[in-house]
């Protein structure tokens, strides 16, 4: 009987184990590979060992263009913190049904393509958009505002897109305090500013961690946000590891690169357990 | 059990399709062919033509090897990646025999440096990278590479997001040749580069004319035919053929080795070497034509258009892309840099 029941339990894992090995593990497990590998003439790949991928990484160009990258990736995952911190505890305060009604609303952008919406922006403002047309015509500016095509857009592009993404696993973390221990804190004196400091921050740094990891990670890899808003002009790691795959003919580098940024977000990820968090509430909402 | 019914009776639909139709499989430029013209094609010879769409040489490459043998018939890789694929046995001949509208084409794009005799590939259309510039802003005249550095125009520069043509257009600027590899001409160029990315308010490749047509910018380096749509859509927006020289593209069909449709593939060629059907194709994408009979019967918007037209004069100072081989590493990384 027992047996049995063991059987199935292996046979119910058989959908995802299929699913990690061939579509994780195994293109992973080719990457690695690739990243060893030199090219030819044509940029086809030769089966010739080396570690001159990962050697030429050490290069002043690449070193500025990971620091770039993270720096963009760090501005964007601290303004989402800045925005969804309050916004999480005046959720928080209403009413369930309120509650449900605000986080669903939270979620409704995903139901149109995040290009689409980028585009959106565009539209908004561009030089001759209606942004600038409107203060414009109201004569509040002369000229118009540069709102893309620069750093500004790529971080207004990745916070609006991944916001979501640090305001829900917040939002779970701040909903599970205790009220009364926030009404404790104002009891005893404490300003609002200290109790957010010292009773709200550290009940729901997992929560905090978990959301920065959710918004920093994909900040570094999402191109289109940086070709569309930041006018191509800025080469994110994303970009790079795109151009060596479609544009360079380097399979090897773009794989070394890849491999790169997979051992950074595992050291993030360690970094995560480590201040408690539970790996379950990374994928688990 | 319901889900698994729902699962049969859709199996059971795909199993339908008609199987008596005949097949082409064309991996193309995105943007290159107007749909009208490939559905006239199926409707003509009762074929159904698999359409898919690539946006560089690069990506061509890269779906058609990692795809098996026989899955894409015709491609339309540019002069270099011909020779390329050429190189790498590729490529079935071509029976110039079996194209009854072969004599349409002009002889001024046959028998070029990366296949000559023509035996694996036959142009299709042509495209040269101009300099464009809307006269309502710029008042200076614009005539070479080195224009573009004045510090007046700020931010007003859109570029194609290509590393081979800009690099090699700042090349040219230095009086270089556009496929030059040493050192220190690529050293030369990303300083010339990092002088121009100052005027530059992006790099976009998909459709840079829309920022100029928007009025986001008024200088562009772009493709031929965004510039004949761009000077159609605003009269003020003036082409310049840049006086240090400038790269020409010519885009071939080409038949992949293992096809498994190449009676189709040979229709569908000689299908769009007819004149009319080829003034459908330019009308929509008015690149370089290179079918002489369909240049009787254009009209004059599209003939009297500098951007589309080029001239004998400027055809015997443009120079193609060749394969650089390895040394594309150097350009990618300049690239990196100048980000």
């Amino acid at each position: 009987m027992k047996k049995e029941s063991k059987f199935f339990k292996y046979l119910s894992l058989l959908p995802i184990s299929f699913y990690v090995i061939v579509l994780i593990f195994l293109p992973l497990l080719y990457i690695f590979c690739l990243s060893f590998l030199t090219t030819d003439y044509y940029g086809g790949i030769n089966n010739t060992l080396t570690l001159s991928n990962y050697l030429n990484l050490i290069d002043l160009v690449y070193i500025k263009l990971f620091i770039k990258s993270f720096l963009i990736a760090g501005i964007s995952t601290f303004i989402c913190i800045c925005i969804a911190y309050p916004f999480v505890i005046f959720v928080s305060q209403k009413k369930k049904m309120t509650k449900n009604i605000i986080m669903t609303l939270v979620m409704v952008p995903f139901l149109t393509n995040s290009l689409i919406r980028t585009y959106g922006w565009i539209v908004l403002l561009r030089k001759t958009g209606i942004v600038n047309t409107f203060l414009q015509d109201i004569n509040v500016i002369s000229s118009p505002i540069s709102f893309i095509y620069n750093d500004f857009g790529i971080i207004l592009g990745m916070v609006y897109t991944l916001l979501p993404f640090m305001i829900l696993p917040l939002f779970s973390a701040v909903d599970k305090i205790d009220k009364s221990v926030i009404e404790a804190s104002y009891d005893l004196g404490s300003t609002s500013f200290k109790t957010f400091f010292k009773i709200i921050v550290p009940q729901t740094k997992v929560g905090l961690f978990n959301g920065s990891l959710m918004v920093f990670i994909p900040a570094i890899g999402y191109f289109f946000i940086a070709d569309l808003l930041g006018g191509g002009k800025l080469m994110l790691i994303g970009n790079l590891i795109k151009n060596q795959f479609l544009s360079a003919r380097n399979w090897p580098f773009g794989a070394a690169i890849s491999i790169s940024l997979v051992l950074i977000t595992f050291g993030l990820v360690k970094i995560y357990q480590k201040i408690g968090g539970k790996m379950d509430d990374l994928g688990g909402f | 059990m319901r889900r698994v019914f729902v699962l049969l009776v859709l199996l059971l639909l795909v199993g339908c399709s008609d199987n008596n139709k005949s097949e082409l499989n064309v991996l193309n430029w995105s943007s290159y062919i107007p749909d009208e013209v490939i559905y006239d094609f199926e409707e003509k010879y009762n074929i159904d033509v698999n359409y898919s769409t690539y946006s560089s040489n690069e990506e061509l490459l890269a779906k058609v090897t990692s795809a098996k043998e026989g899955t894409y018939d015709l491609i339309f890789p540019s002069d270099y990646m011909v020779e390329i694929m050429k190189d790498k046995k590729m490529l079935e001949i071509i029976d110039q025999n079996k194209l009854k509208n072969i004599g349409n084409l002009d002889s001024k794009y046959l028998n070029l440096d990366f296949d000559k005799g023509n035996f694996y590939s036959l142009p299709f259309l042509a495209a040269t990278t101009l300099i464009v510039y809307n006269t309502e802003v710029i008042k200076e005249n614009i005539t070479s590479y080195n224009d573009l550095l004045n510090p007046k125009y700020k931010g007003e520069i859109v570029l194609l997001d290509d590393q081979r043509i800009i690099i090699g257009a700042s090349l040219m600027a230095l009086g270089y040749d556009m496929n030059e590899t040493s050192d220190e001409a690529l050293e030369k160029a990303k300083q010339w580069l990092l002088k121009l990315t100052d005027n530059v308010k992006l790099f976009d490749s998909d459709s840079p004319k829309s920022f100029l047509i928007t009025k986001e910018v008024s200088i562009g380096l772009i493709w031929n035919a965004e510039a004949a749509i761009a000077m159609k859509e605003n009269p003020n927006i003036k082409v310049v053929y840049p006086e240090e020289g400038f790269n020409l593209s010519v885009d071939n069909y080409a038949i992949l080795k293992g096809a498994k449709n190449i009676d189709n593939a040979y229709l569908f060629i000689d299908y769009l070497l007819e004149e009319d059907v080829m003034k459908k194709v330019i009308e929509s994408y008015p690149y370089c034509n290179v079918n002489k009979k369909t240049n009787q019967i254009l009209d004059n918007t599209y003939l009297s258009n500098e951007a589309s037209n080029i001239s004998t004069y400027n055809f015997n100072r443009a120079t193609l892309v060749k394969n650089i081989g390895t040394s594309i590493k150097k350009y990618d990384k300049i690239w990196a840099e100048i980000k």
